[in-house]
């Protein structure tokens, strides 16, 4: 082959109309290109639920079991050791509900911030749109909680037989969890993007993670709730804490759940944060994709 | 080098095997159609965290630069004594300004010895690998051959097929309607229902090429692919390169056989240190790879290394390349 020069190579990929490669691709045709690997994301999501637990006796049983153990060990100290749930009649129903699905927020961080640091081998050899690997990863711990909400119900329903509590009447109301999981999923997605896209570039980030969902946990009621503890700090702090621990996202979707399944004056269904937690996460979801798309080329180089 | 490319070579010292069954046979040569691959002076920069020091990796000829500026403040050399564990960020140059014009219905090999830096390259023009400098201009989807990362061994051969055809870009409905194909090519029978796991490392082969050839991508490109399983599966691979080709498709071929090369490629790239060497037909760079080889194997067991290397370049090659692997091998000499 005769030798070429820069130019003449370039004008030769132009004249037989080849495409660059490596380019981020415009948003538009990215969100097509991610909506026609819809199937991809779902049995990749699910087969990574499935793989998750498989090395085990009791295998699938993990997925609900965990969380159950997880619950019963915070309903011991927190909910009768320390008894700290100011305000809520129904201690159990009110843990168990809040650990299940902070459980799904603290997994869709974790396993979004990994999605991609991971996965380099994978990016490394397939060509597909990298916003897959946050969105199956997210898929596969949805995969896992549908199964562990049956028996988060069964829990709260069982919960009013209690001696001591008040019982749980199974009304039309509770189908109002299926929305309210649906938005902290999107939500869930949107944290994940944004996740993916800090550790992908700085990978230190990873270490910080599990402080934050620390701190979120307990800023989060959920365990106790926390927003009734503020009268506690000093009289300035007051006003804007307690704004903020009531309606940042996570703290709304617990609620949405709580008020959909807790028959109490204290989760009564309030139209407001309805609208909050879908504005929430449109904001989340919408921001996050983007932010990641913006990373779209450097996914895959170190 | 990253984790891949050095486990894909770690098991072989040295790259020159012939196989006897691919003796003598030569690639049919088909009439190349227009261009559908610009590389234009390509560099592929890796970023590596801690690790081996920039010194000692570039003793061995890799081309290593610290990541840092070259001024350092009062604080960052006072930090400096940790500086392997503590933000040691170096980088790892692995390709470095290749440059070539790929046409339909080409069937081109790459070979080089461990770490020269092939399967970046392949990588890089796939378009999976984001260039530092440079650019790769294609026609169509280029394809790696190597649907692997995506399978999950704990899952049956069947969900495999799913994910993997899923991976490649395919449909639900081609997924299913190539499904048969896909279990009768990679001849793994009734163990399409069992985990992955279990097969024998001869039938995960099988069935990986099986998926990853399923769909029949516009640029193909095969890394060490067929270095596992029979002869009758080789045939096999063989004709559905062929079959590549001929709908105006075009092969890359990564192997450590040269025989292989010669049997299925009319073009040869010789990369070595992240440069292109030699690029020409096949009988001419093998041969002078063949060369190359040989005196680097005496050179590694006499300790000549300087002298017989000088030599080497002196005969081979046509007269092009003879000037660049000149100018390549001065490159090499300090670190020497």
């Amino acid at each position: 082959m005769p030798a070429t020069s820069s130019a003449e190579r370039r004008a030769e990929a132009e004249k037989y109309g080849l495409t660059k490669m490596g380019v981020r691709p415009p948003l538009w045709t990215y969100i097509k290109d991610v909506a026609r690997r819809g199937p991809f994301i779902r049995v990749l999501g699910t087969s990574t639920a499935y793989a998750r637990n498989q090395n085990t006796y009791l295998g699938q049983l993990w997925a609900v079991l965990n969380p159950i153990l997880n619950a019963s060990v915070y309903v011991l100290i927190f909910g009768m050791l320390l008894n700290v749930s100011r305000g809520v009649d129904n201690t159990i129903a009110f843990i168990v509900i809040g650990v299940f699905l902070f459980r799904f927020v603290e997994q869709s961080v974790n396993g979004g911030a990994q999605s991609i640091a991971k996965r380099s081998n994978l990016i490394r050899s397939l060509h597909f749109p990298r916003a897959v690997l946050p969105l199956s990863n997210v898929m596969s711990h949805l995969t896992t909680l549908v199964p562990s909400l049956v028996v988060m119900c069964l829990i709260v329903l069982g919960s009013g037989l209690l001696p001591g509590y008040d019982p749980v009447p199974l009304t039309w109301e509770w189908l109002l969890l299926v929305p309210a999981v649906g938005l902290l999923w999107v939500f869930n997605m949107g944290i994940a993007f944004i996740m993916a896209r800090l550790v992908a570039i700085t990978p230190d980030l990873d270490n910080v993670i599990s402080f934050v969902l620390r701190l979120t946990m307990y800023a989060s009621g959920v365990i106790f709730p926390v927003v009734r503890y503020v009268n506690e700090l000093p009289q300035w702090m007051q006003g804007w804490t307690t704004t903020i621990l009531e309606y940042q996202p996570v703290a709304v979707y617990l609620y949405l759940a709580r008020a959909s399944l807790m028959n109490e004056d204290a989760f009564l269904q309030d139209p407001f944060k309805w609208w909050l937690g879908i504005i929430w996460a449109v904001v989340f979801f919408v921001a996050g994709f983007i932010i990641f798309w913006r990373g779209e080329e450097r996914y895959g180089r170190d | 080098m990253t984790d891949d490319v050095s486990e894909a070579d770690a098991h072989l010292d040295f790259d020159m095997e012939d196989e006897a069954d691919d003796a003598g046979e030569h690639a049919e040569a088909i009439p190349l159609g227009d261009p559908c691959l610009v590389v234009d002076d390509l560099h592929i920069v890796f970023r590596v965290f801690g690790g081996k020091t920039a010194e000692s990796a570039r003793a061995q000829g890799i081309h290593v630069q610290d990541a840092e500026p070259p001024r350092r403040s009062l604080v960052k050399r006072l930090l400096g004594a940790g500086r392997q564990h503590v933000g040691a960020v170096s980088e790892v140059h692995a390709v470095r300004g290749v440059s070539f014009m790929a046409r339909h219905g080409e069937s081109i090999g790459i070979v080089g010895i461990n770490g020269s830096g092939k399967s970046t390259l392949l990588r890089a023009i796939t378009g999976l690998i984001p260039p530092h400098s440079g650019s790769v201009y294609v026609d169509g989807e280029p394809a790696l051959l190597g649907v692997n990362a995506a399978l999950m061994p704990q899952m049956t051969g069947a969900k495999n097929i799913e994910i993997g055809g899923l991976a490649l870009g395919m449909t639900p409905k081609q997924v299913d309607e190539r499904f048969d194909e896909v279990v009768e090519f990679a001849d793994i029978g009734d163990f399409v229902d069992m985990p992955m796991k279990t097969y024998s490392s001869g039938m995960a082969a099988r069935l990986r090429f099986a998926i990853s050839s399923a769909a029949i991508p516009d640029i193909l490109m095969v890394d060490e692919a067929l270095a596992t399983g029979d002869a009758a599966f080789k045939a096999r691979s063989k004709a559905r390169i062929a079959e590549v080709r001929q709908q105006a498709g075009t092969v890359f071929l990564v192997s450590h056989s040269i025989s292989t090369i010669e049997a299925m490629c009319t073009r040869v790239l010789w990369m070595h240190q992240g440069q292109l060497v030699m690029d020409g037909p096949v009988e001419e760079v093998t041969a002078a790879y063949r060369e190359f080889v040989r005196a680097h194997r005496q050179a590694r067991s006499g300790g000549q290394a300087g002298g017989r290397r000088r030599k080497r370049n002196g005969g081979g090659g046509s007269q092009g390349s003879g000037g660049r692997a000149r100018r390549q091998d001065k490159a090499r000499a300090p670190d020497a």
